[in-house]
């Protein structure tokens, strides 16, 4: 027998009851299109969330601050504390405890092999920005260590002492054609310890691209943080920060790893992009994964389902496979119309309920950007790809087939005679 | 043709055993027609099943062309039956929801065979019979009579070298069941096809060449037209 005729037989046999097929196909379409509402969830977000992470990176650089080591006393702080008289009150964390002073910043990398520079992160208030000095606006600083770029949706990221980057829509208030921005002067307005309003020209080098990670704060480099800083902070605080970072000389893995190895030995911890990177996609495949548990779960029962359906269609048929083995049909066709009756049922569950997901899917993102395009910039809630489209069907056809199984068995397995003798 | 050796067969059911063939010994030539007679439970039908190599002997052995076929592996006995022999039931079995032409080609796609040969060998088989103009019928609005001639059209499209028939004619008013008797005894003289029947039926047993009788188990009697007075 062919394998086009087995298919044709498999696909007449489904025909025959249709609304038992169609109950059982629907009940995989609700597991596939879950499976698919979850998968294009979960690709939706991490899409999003690898654009922003992406608009600020760096492969070379860490990012260190204290660790901070809790007392014992502390670990389990969660449980309830009974209070005496005389007990020191409230929480026990000194905010100084994670302060880094310039020296010890520098006892930490020195003689740490492949490090270019350390940057302390200098901590600055702004209080504007302006183009022509007519008109100003509010301005939240921040700063970009050397060995970090930032994307640009004109110009350049920052490479050198004196400039600045300025955020999306600041940029395109002051100008909206921003690549006009890019090589101007802005100034920026500063209070220093003493209550005294400063100004400092800035050369603009880039225009952030949109996105959150970029759209807040207006960036300057380090040099330019270190002299607004040391005209903000107290002569005695100067040197102290609430972290550095480390910029290596090249991206190799192993020496990166060897600095955070001795710096935690140090009493610090490190972070690469990377690891930040890595730790945002780990959340976000657990949230992936419970997801595809709750679709997985509809799935199991929907098999039982294929199950019931094809051990109720081999008793139906039981003559008919009598007659079908007397003429000669060996086990294994007979396994492979009912197994391929068990995988068409998948199947046709699948692609419904996939073509349905995305249908569903397709809407909700219309829907989304008309509601929340302002707040959400180039964000797609439910994004579906090709490959994770295949893999729910095959998935499903895999799942549907071992449901199959048994009763295929059963079927291949049934005597000739008493099959046919079967009431 | 067909040849069984010391055939026995004992079936168990919780326990219980049951004989239902003791040392049977029997030959059909090419060509022959073989009526088995007896009353139910005698084992014409098991004798039948075991010839057809659709069951398994308990002892003893069964000849096709003279080789021996209970030792053959499942695929080789269904190639065997597929490719050399025809069956007609009493209940017909055909699929009610399928044409006239998907049930009797059935042996063909079993096989394997080109789309272009099942169309003419269909086309052919059922001429044979005296259907062909209904080949497009659903098989469940067909009478009783034209059921069991697409049944014999079925058991005929592969080119069989022996056709069995178990009470070919049972579910038939005795008119209709002429009509079957006559196409399935032309197609053992025209066409040279080996017909074995098992039957109730004595006016189809005495139509035949040759009688067996059984009784619990065991041959009684074995009788050809012309002899012990057929």
């Amino acid at each position: 027998m062919k394998f086009w005729d087995l298919i044709r037989i498999a696909n007449r046999n489904l025909f025959r009851n249709k609304l038992r097929t169609f109950l059982t196909v629907a009940a995989i379409f609700v597991g596939s299109f879950t499976l698919t509402m979850t998968n294009g969830l979960g690709d939706g977000v991490r899409a999003y969330i690898e654009s922003q992470v992406k608009n600020v990176e760096s492969d070379r650089v860490i990012l260190v601050r204290r660790k901070i080591e809790l007392p014992p006393s502390e670990r389990d702080s969660l449980a309830a504390q009974e209070y005496n008289d005389g007990d020191d009150p409230g929480v026990n964390f000194d905010p100084n405890s994670i302060i880094v002073t310039l020296r010890q910043m520098e006892a930490a990398v020195k003689g740490l092999d492949g490090v270019k520079s350390v940057t302390p992160r200098y901590n600055m208030m702004g209080e504007y920005i302006t183009l022509d000095g007519a008109k100003k606006y509010k301005v939240m600083l921040g700063m970009i260590s050397e060995g970090i770029t930032t994307k640009t949706e004109a110009g350049t990221s920052i490479n050198g002492p004196g400039q600045l980057v300025l955020p999306f829509e600041l940029a395109k208030t002051l100008d909206p054609k921003i690549e006009n921005l890019v090589g101007k002067t802005a100034t920026v307005a500063f209070k220093t310890k003493d209550d005294e309003l400063k100004i400092m020209p800035l050369k603009v080098v880039g225009i952030a691209t949109k996105g959150l990670m970029t759209n807040v704060a207006t960036f300057v480099d380090s040099t330019t943080a270190q002299q607004i800083h040391a005209l903000q902070i107290a002569e005695s605080d100067t040197d102290k920060f609430t972290g550095f970072t480390v910029q290596m000389e090249s991206a190799d893995a192993a020496k990166i790893a060897a600095v955070k190895q001795a710096l935690a030995e140090k009493g610090f911890e490190g972070d690469t992009f990377a690891d930040t990177q890595e730790r945002i996609y780990d959340a976000i495949g657990i949230f992936k994964m419970g997801m595809g548990l709750v679709a997985a779960i509809a799935l199991l029962a929907a098999s039982f389902g294929i199950i019931n359906t094809l051990v109720i269609a081999v008793l139906e048929r039981t003559k008919e496979i009598g007659l079908q083995k007397a003429l000669g049909m060996g086990r294994g066709k007979i396994f492979a119309i009912f197994s391929l009756e068990s995988v068409l049922i998948g199947f046709w569950g699948a692609l419904l309920g996939t073509l349905g997901g995305i249908a569903v899917g397709v809407i909700a993102n219309r829907i989304l950007i008309a509601a929340y395009a302002e707040s959400f910039e180039g964000f797609t809630l439910f994004v579906f790809t090709l490959p994770s489209i295949l893999t729910v069907m095959i998935i499903v056809s895999a799942i549907a087939f071992f449901a199959g199984v048994l009763p295929a068995i059963r079927a291949s397995r049934l005597n000739p005679i008493e099959s046919l003798r079967y009431e | 043709m067909l040849e069984v050796k010391a055939l026995s067969k004992t079936f168990t059911s919780d326990g219980v055993h049951y004989t239902a063939l003791r040392d049977v010994d029997l030959r059909i030539e090419k060509g022959e027609c073989i009526a088995i007679v007896g009353k139910s439970g005698s084992g014409k039908s098991t004798l039948m099943h075991l010839l057809a190599c659709l069951d398994m002997p308990t002892a003893g052995q069964v000849f096709v062309e003279g080789s021996e076929t209970s030792k053959l592996p499942e695929h080789a006995k269904n190639k065997l039956r597929n490719e050399k022999f025809g069956f007609v039931f009493q209940q017909f079995f055909l699929n009610g929801r399928e044409t006239v032409f998907e049930n009797v080609v059935l042996p063909m796609r079993i096989r394997g065979a080109n789309r272009t040969v099942i169309s003419s060998d269909a086309a052919e088989a059922l001429n044979s019979v005296g259907m062909d103009d209904k080949s497009h019928k659903k098989a469940k609005d067909l009478s009783g009579g034209e059921k069991q001639r697409v049944c014999i059209a079925r058991a005929l499209i592969g080119r069989p070298q022996v056709i069995f028939a178990d009470e070919p004619t049972g579910n038939l008013d005795s008119q209709t069941g002429a009509t079957v008797e006559n196409i399935l005894l032309e197609l053992n003289k025209n066409k040279g096809i080996t017909l074995v029947v098992v039957t109730h039926d004595d006016d189809l047993a005495q139509r035949c060449d040759r009688v067996i009788e059984m009784k619990d188990g065991r041959i009684i009697s074995d009788r050809r037209r012309g002899e012990n007075g057929i």
